[in-house]
């Protein structure tokens, strides 16, 4: 060891120690900062816990401002069974014995039996927990949070529910609400309104398609908590109050609304009752669907669909057997909105559809005339498959265009469609024909703000190829034939149309020619101010030209059918004022294989002035004139002010009509 | 150069006018007044820390039991210090056998049950209202013994010898490492480490020294002997992904304490307003991580304050150890130099995630009073090399 070496080794220990000092100083910057943003936000959310505070729901209003659907408060008492499962088993039976006590003295007697049944229920989900006691009183919460830890499993949540004024009316257009699913909750978790997995969420209808408008903006309260996450305080500035969701005002008028499913559950059952007129298959009378549109605006004014359901069996929770109930087919699927979800042949009812076809192509005037003998022979042509008849081989002598929609001759509208196929290179080939039905809005879904829309179908030589692609279809119906075109001309055949698309149709021609986009809601208002947000403006989807002599001879022979001798509808609406108020309107009456056929009308009025286009559609159930015309009838009764319209009943308790005029009356279509 | 002013000055009479005030050697007039300041406003900012820490939430109703216990401990600590300071420091080598026998009974005693147990540690006598810990006492002694046995061989280090110097500070490790406190054991070796690489051993011994050292660590994280929470805690501030360590918390520890530091940012919440420190986030705030109330309440003004305090007395320290008038003197200094910049830079770095997680006091900040007692002491034996270094 050389002299220099304490100096040097000092100078170590000094290098070293100014080291370590050196590091501790860098690393105390990097941490405050440079990196400081970070670790603030963890401390933020270190100390501070998000409580979401959820928002009442918006209400429904009808046009004339009657609550559809509304709120309530209900404080809903669960038991999580993954909680209560691994608790011991005295436990477990004390957990119980307490809140049977408790829920005893808040005036729910319960037993621990009734409570042990509930908890083994297997219609609840496994996953989240059961709902023991529902509406429950306040203090029961109070009790239940304040003994947290003597019962574990157990909580208390102050839920809004739904109310429901009007109980079942209108449920198929209102929809309902449930808990939001996983599936649901993975794309919404990001809205600006945001979801926890145990939000209610619209599942169908109004109450879904708005969902974005009806959410309310739920509120935070931050709390203040420790490691043990117990609260220390509420931070007020952290706290913001949730904001109440916005009302949808519909165009849907409840009272109508009543009226329309009323006269449709009368008319199915007295359907149901009697023989089917001359058909082998007995009618059944139990599916149906009235609509009845605003033909200025496509405003939605009812919509009926039979069978219905309560959207209150909904609040809390639906049971496993009522769900599988309303999922069943043996119960006709309640849930389901025929009116725009059900596909029908529509019959005669599509008859003012090819008269406009065929002025519009050319083959006819109003004025031209075909002798109808009763039987159609397509041209060119042999064997019994070649002969069409009208309905039980009714010949109507010479008939023009209005007649042959009066009467609803067949035969005329036969010819029509056999020339659109005979004439196809004069009249703009093949496609033509099933591209001038189109044009009214059919084979395509009308954009209603509802769920579960079908878009129907007008089958071409095009459809079947693609169609035959597809299914296997028998030598002889895999090409398309004069025949199919006579089967369209009438509504038959492969044609499929919703009552909703029918009913938007006979508005276009009511209204000289705009096919709306339907819509039920007409405008969002402000939850808490009513000032109006959004107006829901009428979308026109397109415009068909018809000239003023084609619409009068249109209207003037779809007026016959309510007036004139003949007329196919004339029994459903005698004794109404035709001349005060005219209704345009065209029975129909769909064969379909093996069943009672399906009873169609579609009608708007007043003629001159039209106000209301209605369509009525009961499956199995018989004549159009004589069961889907009284229906209308009755909603013209009111409409016009002939009788008067009675106010929808609260509770939604409708009883039968006691008299449809027509009904049952036998008829020819 | 001129030297004229020593040369013309004309020595004072022995005696003659109040001979100790006239003396310009005499140690009252070389105390290091830096050093005292330096620790006396580290030991204020610790006061104040351990009352934020501490005081609870309730303002009507403050604890400040905590507080007024450490204010007793400084006060205790400071007249330990200047009784520390107040006899030779070239005393205390022959007082150095009897307190190191004395030292390693209490040890001895403490391990085989006579003490008491807290957090999994047997390291403390009950007395009356206080804990004492002889492990903290115990540094010093070493620390004195260590440096009269290498000036007894005359800084000429030997394997022999070196092998006696070991001894001397390995018997009291082995016996705090069965309390088990790794902490302060590891304290002794950078104890050790500083005074043989001052006190002359030979470089190959330090390396060969260093070496054995970092086998023995690895074999010991390996081969069990340690807790598992031992282990998770040295090991945690590595990052990597441990489920055992996660589910013992070490990880949170070391997680919550780099939040509450890095939330505080250049000027830190405010005293008494950090929400870490108030909401009990980070555990043993008033003792092992003190820096993080420092660091979140203070931030990097207030941080960066008490690492200044610290470097100072660590310059001082070092400075002293270099004017030591003997070789004792130097060694006793680098000693303490080696304990506190070690707990220092182990403490504060465990805190910021540089180092593993051990339970090492922050010297003058850091609730407790043996630590307190024993950092006191440590800065007397310094004030007494440096007030002599011309007597």
């Amino acid at each position: 060891m050389n002299q220099d070496s304490p100096r040097i080794r000092m100078s170590v220990l000094g290098i070293v120690v100014f080291a370590l000092f050196a590091s501790l100083f860098a690393r105390l910057w990097y941490l405050q900062v440079m990196n400081t943003d970070e670790y603030q936000v963890v401390a933020q959310s270190n100390r501070t816990r998000e409580i979401p505070v959820e928002a009442p729901r918006g209400r429904i209003l009808d046009r004339n401002g009657k609550v559809l659907v509304d709120n309530r408060i209900s404080v809903q008492v669960t038991i999580d069974r993954t909680v209560l499962g691994e608790l011991e088993d005295d436990e477990r039976t004390d957990v119980l014995t307490r809140l049977a006590d408790g829920l005893a003295r808040s005036g729910v007697p319960t037993t621990v039996e009734q409570l042990e049944t509930r908890v083994a229920d297997q219609r609840y989900s496994p996953y989240v927990p059961v709902p023991v006691a529902g509406d429950v009183p306040e203090e029961l919460k109070i009790w239940i949070d304040e003994h947290a830890r003597d019962l574990p499993s157990v909580a208390a949540d102050r839920v809004a529910v739904r109310r429901y004024p009007f109980g079942p009316l209108a449920a198929h257009v209102l929809g309902y609400t449930g808990k939001i699913t996983k599936e649901e909750f993975d794309v919404l978790v990001e809205d600006t309104k945001p979801y926890t997995l145990n939000d209610e969420i619209g599942k169908a209808g109004i109450e879904r398609v708005y969902e974005g408008d009806l959410r309310g903006q739920p509120g935070v309260t931050l709390l203040e908590v420790d490691t043990d996450g117990k609260t220390i305080r509420e931070i007020p500035d952290g706290t913001t109050p949730p904001i109440p969701g916005d009302d949808v005002v519909l165009n849907l008028d409840i009272d109508v609304q009543a009226a329309a499913e009323q006269a449709l559950q009368t008319s199915l059952v007295r359907a149901s009752e009697r023989p089917s007129n001359g058909y082998s298959a007995p009618n059944i009378g139990k599916v149906g669907s009235a609509v009845v549109l605003d033909p200025m605006s496509g405003g939605v004014v009812a919509m009926a669909s039979a069978p219905t359901y309560s959207p209150a069996d909904f609040v809390d929770g639906i049971s496993d057997t009522e769900w599988s109930f309303l999922n069943d087919e043996a119960n006709f699927y309640p849930l389901n909105n025929w009116a725009l979800q059900g596909q029908y042949a529509p019959g005669s009812t599509f008859k003012p559809f090819t008269a406009w076809a065929a002025l519009a192509a050319g083959l006819v005037t109003p004025e031209t005339t075909v002798q109808d003998t009763g039987v159609f022979e397509v041209p060119n042509c042999a064997g019994d498959s070649c002969l069409f008849s009208n309905d039980r081989g009714k010949a109507y002598g010479r008939v023009d265009l209005r007649r042959s929609l009066t009467v609803s001759s067949d035969f005329y509208y036969y010819n029509l469609g056999a020339r659109f196929w005979v004439e196809q290179d004069a009249l703009g080939g093949p496609e033509r024909f099933a591209e001038l039905y189109r044009a009214w809005g059919f084979d395509a879904k009308t954009g209603i703000d509802l769920t579960g829309e079908q878009p129907g179908r007008i089958p071409s030589p095009e459809w079947l190829r693609s169609y035959c692609e597809q299914v296997h279809c028998n030598e002889g119906s895999n090409q398309w034939r004069t025949g199919n075109n006579v089967n369209m001309a009438i509504g038959q055949g492969d044609v499929l149309v919703t009552p909703l698309q029918l009913s938007a149709a006979y508005a276009a021609i009511a209204n000289g020619g705009k096919v709306w986009e339907p819509h039920v809601a007409r405008e969002i208002q402000d939850g808490v101010t009513h000032e109006v947000k959004r107006v829901i403006e009428p979308v026109e989807r397109s415009t068909i030209e018809i000239a003023p002599e084609w619409r009068q001879a249109v209207i003037d022979g779809l007026v016959g059918v309510t007036t004139s001798e003949g007329g196919t509808a004339v029994g459903a609406f005698s004794g109404f004022p035709n001349d005060a108020f005219p209704v345009a309107a065209k029975t129909g009456t769909a064969q379909v294989n093996n069943k009672a056929p399906t009873a169609v009308f579609g009608a708007f009025g007043p003629a001159g002035a039209p106000a209301y286009s209605v369509s009525v559609l009961l499956e199995e159930s018989g004549y159009g004139g004589s069961v889907a015309a009284p229906v209308a009838r009755r909603l013209f009764d009111l409409l016009s002010g002939t009788v008067p319209l009675p106010q929808a009943p609260l509770g939604g308790q409708l009883g039968d009509i006691p008299e449809l005029v027509g009904e049952g009356e036998t008829v020819r279509d | 150069m001129t030297t004229t002013s020593f040369t013309t000055r004309s020595p004072v009479a022995p005696g003659a006018l109040g001979r100790t005030s006239r003396n310009p050697a005499a140690p009252w007039r070389h105390i290091d007044l830096v050093l005292i300041g330096c620790v006396g406003a580290a030991s204020a900012l610790g006061c104040l820390m351990i009352f934020s820490a501490t005081r609870g939430r309730d303002p009507s109703d403050f604890d400040t039991s905590f507080l007024s216990k450490q204010l007793l401990f400084v006060a205790i600590g400071f007249g330990a210090m200047l009784i520390t300071a107040f006899f030779d420091y070239r005393r205390y080598r022959e007082l150095a056998p009897m307190a190191y026998g004395v030292v390693i009974l209490l040890l001895l005693m403490v391990v085989t049950g006579l003490g008491s147990e807290r957090k999994g540690s047997q390291a403390w006598f009950q007395l009356g209202p206080f804990q004492l810990q002889p492990s903290e006492l115990a540094k010093i002694v070493v620390i004195v013994t260590i440096a009269s046995v290498i000036t007894h061989f005359n800084s000429q280090l030997d394997a022999r010898r070196l092998g006696v110097v070991l001894a001397v500070a390995g018997v009291p490790m082995a016996l705090i490492m069965l309390q088990p406190d790794l902490g302060t054991t590891l304290v002794f070796v950078a104890v050790a480490m500083g005074m043989l690489l001052i006190g002359g051993a030979q470089v190959r011994h330090i390396v060969a020294l260093t070496i054995v050292g970092i086998i023995g660590v690895t074999v010991v994280l390996n081969s069990g002997m340690l807790e598992t929470y031992q282990q998770c805690r040295l090991t945690s501030f590595l990052e990597t992904q441990n489920r055992d360590c996660e589910e013992r918390g070490s990880a949170y520890n070391l997680d919550q304490a780099k939040v509450a530091i890095g939330s505080g940012s250049l000027l830190g919440t405010g005293l008494f307003e950090g929400t870490q420190t108030r909401l009990d986030i980070v555990p043993e705030q008033h003792t092992d991580f003190i820096f993080t109330a420092l660091g979140e309440e203070l931030g990097f003004v207030g941080s960066a304050t008490l690492l200044s305090l610290l470097s100072i007395i660590a310059w001082r320290i070092w400075r002293t150890a270099q004017l030591a008038r003997d070789p004792l003197g130097t060694l006793i200094c680098v000693g303490v130099l080696s304990m506190v910049v070690f707990q220092v830079f182990e403490n504060i770095g465990m805190t910021m995630g540089i180092m593993p997680i051990t339970g090492i006091p922050l010297p003058f900040m850091s609730y407790g009073g043996s630590s307190t007692l024993t950092a006191f002491i440590a800065m007397g034996l310094v004030l007494n090399v440096h007030m002599r270094r011309f007597s």
